[in-house]
């Protein structure tokens, strides 16, 4: 059985360490797309979460039967039944959210992350691991986009999750919002802000010169 | 003399274990400005030339001079306009330096007076950039342990000129702040950067800030009556404001007035003729590229002539001459200034010729095409920017195939 | 990894369990959650209706919502370009019905910016207490810089004064365009005459002032929104959209 040290690292480490958006840069996509506004970067790094666990435990739980030749296929299966489940949770309880995210949830799916977890990892470790090496991944995940929602909902709109921190010209305040930061793609420049700023205090993390 | 004397007085404070040591950079720029380093090469190759960076970059500086005063000079002569159709001076501390100072501006005040306006605008723009910009420069010259490099006097100068006069400072800083930081110190500095910093930082601001660097309010530095127009002409042809009965583009004497400045537009970009002259002396002192030049002017008379034969009933833009297009906007400005920046242009003959005509034709494109934005020459350079070294690699590749050809 | 699980007749067992059991999975949660969905997608069409009717007020729950729409508000069904209600059914939706060859037309003579519209249009009258037509709610789309701009207009029971034009969905940009959800925007619709004469007067343009009857104030910075929201009324407040049904003040009788 894992000790609890292996369990922590398991669970910890991608958030500055082996961070599935940082280092790995996977999952971009979605990265950029829904962290205009907190809250639905919030939604969108539970959903994640959610998936990457479950679908890394099942695919564990199962991986001494699954045949080698159709396994990416087994594999997708799962994942996919999982997306939708939680996309329909998401359709019924938060609406409004959902309608936000729009494709985004759905688009799960082919976030690398998932896949990559359960190639990686899940079908070689046992399935308590897994489960907490799929939590911590989609932690990572949570851990930039809830610091880059963070920074583009309070300069593009000044509040944080929806309540007015720096009150906007347009309202009769003084903050001029910046509309770059509204665009999904100045991500870009956040995310490659936070390379910078993981790299600078991680340095084991830079690539070598080639 | 003494001026040399005392530089080299204090020298040491900023040499390797000097009291100064981290201020090296600063102490470098400064007196390389009044004399030639000292240094000598020590490898085997090397270059004595009369011209290094240094005097490049001051000269391409000095040739922005014309533009610049022109265009203090017009943000007076426009403000002046707006007045006598029934507005007011500008709503802002500038205005209230300009009266402080001792300045009035009616319809008919004498040139020195809008010269005067314009300055209370432009100058202060200038020395943030200046400041700011300058400031990231050192900071990074003095973790890296580079020397300042003079890029910066060009980028800044070029920088300011491309804003409207009525810009918040603080905007100013920022755009300045993301031009030097994110286009060019994060991949190394001057000559590493593959964007355009001036033009990188403007484009932050037009996406950041589109209120007050777009639309038809920033343009005129006065308060406007109701219903008097500060659109740009650009956006006016756009609108079809231009190009009809009224105002023809047939109509020569308005050409003339666009060709000389008398338009509303960013301090820099309004004079076609003062541009031309700076852009004509420094092609003549072999800075700029007459290549790129010809390319971009190549490339928007072509496709904006093949767009007029196309044309379009609901798009009046379809109709604007070639001609026109050189005279309104910033296409002159980018065309001599911005496209022309060696480190973000192709390097080879061909691929500059191909580097000028994609910038002449994505101008056109986006100017006609594009309903968002009204003028094209900034994203047609930046976008230029990340194809030039694909144009070079062309180039070499075929100049290898040829002479493999050749030999063998 | 042993070469026993790669028998045939295992893989096709594994792969049929596992999709069986996810195909289980999947259908209950569709199944079980899609009165709670529908739910949500009509509170959203009639919360948009309700702000466009000016009733809506922030924190309503669920059933609040419904009771007020249901007391206040009536949905019929108007042939467009003319001023007869006709039957549906309760679901019916002109925007699925555009795609419809059947039950639609053409677009022709107008710069709205989409092809085809429905025949018959949804309309929601609103009654106040004591039972009269207080307002008609259109439901009303066009394009704007980016794309359709969809949205309610509210107009006064006298068929000319415009109430409230809310936008609920469109690609704007934010900051420009997209402030044409800026309730102080909004707020200028707010008595504006959509027609003089006869015809349709209605003009977003620069400058209007709060004075004149027949313009808005036009979004700074965002010229084409401002002409696609004109455009969009001049299209549907004329006489192939919602015209002759505003002219008869069909609701009256």
């Amino acid at each position: 059985m894992a000790d609890v040290k292996e369990m922590k690292k398991a669970l910890f480490g991608p958030i500055l360490d082996s961070n599935p958006i940082a280092l790995h840069v996977l999952g971009i996509c979605s990265a950029l797309a829904i962290t205009t506004k907190l809250e639905t970067a919030l939604v969108m790094s539970l959903a994640l979460t959610t998936v990457v666990a479950f679908s890394n435990l099942f695919i564990s739980i199962i991986r001494n039967h699954i045949p080698s030749s159709v396994r990416i296929i087994i594999q997708m299966t799962i994942i996919a039944s999982l997306v939708i489940v939680v996309d329909q949770i998401l359709k019924a309880y938060s609406y409004e959210i959902s309608k936000q995210l729009s494709v985004f949830v759905g688009l799960i799916i082919t976030n690398c992350i998932v896949m990559g977890r359960a190639e990686a990892y899940a079908m070689k470790s046992p399935p308590l691991m897994s489960f907490l090496d799929g939590i911590g991944n989609g932690l990572g995940y949570s851990f930039i986009l809830i610091v880059i929602g963070t920074i583009k909902e309070l300069a593009g709109f000044g509040t944080i999750l929806g309540f007015e921190i720096l009150p906007l010209v347009q309202n009769g305040g003084w903050y001029q919002g910046n509309g770059l930061l509204i665009l999904p793609f100045s991500s870009f420049f956040l995310i490659g802000g936070m390379i910078w700023f993981i790299r600078t205090i991680r340095p084991e993390q830079v690539e070598p010169k080639e | 003399m003494g001026l040399k004397t005392f530089l080299e007085d204090i020298e040491p404070d900023f040499e390797p274990g000097g009291k100064y040591e981290k201020f090296y950079a600063l102490y470098e720029a400064a007196a390389t400005i009044f004399y030639t380093p000292g240094k000598v090469n020590k490898a085997q190759t090397h270059v004595r030339d009369s011209i290094d960076l240094k005097r490049i970059m001051i000269m391409v500086w000095m040739a922005t001079f014309p533009a610049m005063f022109y265009g203090m000079y017009n943000v007076g002569l426009q403000a002046s306009i707006a007045i006598e159709a029934g507005g007011a001076l500008y709503d802002g501390w500038q205005a209230g330096l300009f009266t402080a100072l001792g300045g009035t501006l009616t319809a008919d005040s004498g040139w020195l007076s809008m010269l005067f306006y314009g300055a209370c605008f432009f100058v202060p723009i200038y020395a943030v950039t200046f400041v700011v910009g300058g400031f990231w420069e050192v900071l990074f010259a003095s973790i890296r342990k580079h020397e300042v490099n003079e890029g910066f006097f060009v980028t800044s100068v070029l920088f300011a000129l491309t804003l409207p006069a009525t810009i918040p400072l603080w905007q100013v800083a920022l755009g300045i702040t993301f031009g030097v930081v994110i286009a060019k110190e994060i991949f190394g500095g001057t000559g590493r950067n593959f964007l355009n910093p001036a033009l990188s930082g403007r484009a932050f601001l037009y996406f950041a800030y589109p209120a007050q660097i777009s639309g038809d309010n920033p343009w005129v530095a006065a308060q406007m009556a109701d219903g008097y127009s500060g659109a740009t002409w650009l956006s006016k042809a756009a609108t079809g404001e231009m190009g009809n009965v009224t105002n023809s583009f047939n109509d020569l004497s308005l050409w003339w007035d666009s060709f000389f400045g008398n338009i509303p537009g960013s301090v820099g970009e309004v004079s076609t003729l003062a541009i031309l002259l700076g852009g004509l002396f420094i092609i003549y002192m072999r800075i700029a590229s007459w290549r790129i030049v010809a390319g971009v002017g190549l490339g928007v008379a072509f496709f904006a002539s093949l767009l007029n034969l196309i044309g379009s009933d609901t798009n009046p833009m379809f109709a604007m001459p070639f001609y026109w297009h050189f005279v309104i906007g910033g296409l002159a400005f980018g065309m001599f200034f911005m496209a022309t920046d060696p480190v973000s242009a192709s390097f080879t003959n061909q691929g500059k010729w191909a580097y000028g005509i994609f910038i002449g034709f994505m101008t056109v494109l986006i100017r006609v095409l594009n309903p968002a934005f009204p003028e094209g020459i900034m994203l047609a350079i930046l976008f230029a920017n990340l194809w030039a070294p694909l144009f070079d690699y062309f180039v070499a590749q075929s100049n290898i195939k040829r002479r493999l050809a050749r030999v063998g | 990894m042993s070469a026993k699980k790669e028998t045939f007749g295992k893989t096709v067992g594994v792969v049929v369990a596992v999709c069986l059991v996810c195909s289980i999975v999947v259908s209950g949660a569709a199944v079980g959650l899609r009165s709670l969905q529908q739910t949500n997608a009509a509170i959203d069409k009639k919360s948009n209706i309700l702000t466009a009717a000016g009733l809506y007020e922030a924190g309503l729950s669920n059933e609040e919502l419904s009771a007020i729409y249901d007391e206040f508000v009536e949905e019929r069904y108007v042939e467009l370009g003319t001023d007869n209600y006709v039957e549906k059914d309760g679901d019916y939706d002109m925007y699925t019905s555009a795609k419809d060859p059947e039950a639609s037309v053409r677009v022709e003579n107008s710069n709205v910016g989409f092809q085809r519209r429905a025949n018959v249009a949804n309309v929601y009258i609103v009654k106040n207490e004591a039972g009269d037509v207080s307002r008609i709610v259109l439901p009303v789309h066009g394009s704007g810089l980016w794309g359709l701009m969809y949205g309610f207009l509210a107009v006064d029971a006298d068929g000319k004064t415009v109430r409230e034009l809310i936008y609920y969905q469109h690609q704007e940009t934010p900051g420009l365009g997209g402030e044409i959800q800026n309730p102080s925007w909004q707020a200028k619709w707010d008595g504006k005459k959509l027609y003089q004469n006869g015809d349709v007067a209605i003009q977003v343009k620069k400058q209007a002032g709060n004075d004149n009857p027949y313009a808005v104030d036009a979004l700074s910075g965002a010229t084409l929104t401002s002409n696609g929201v004109e455009n969009t009324l001049t299209y549907w407040a004329g006489e192939n959209g919602y015209g002759p049904y505003l002219k008869n003040q069909s609701w009256r009788s």
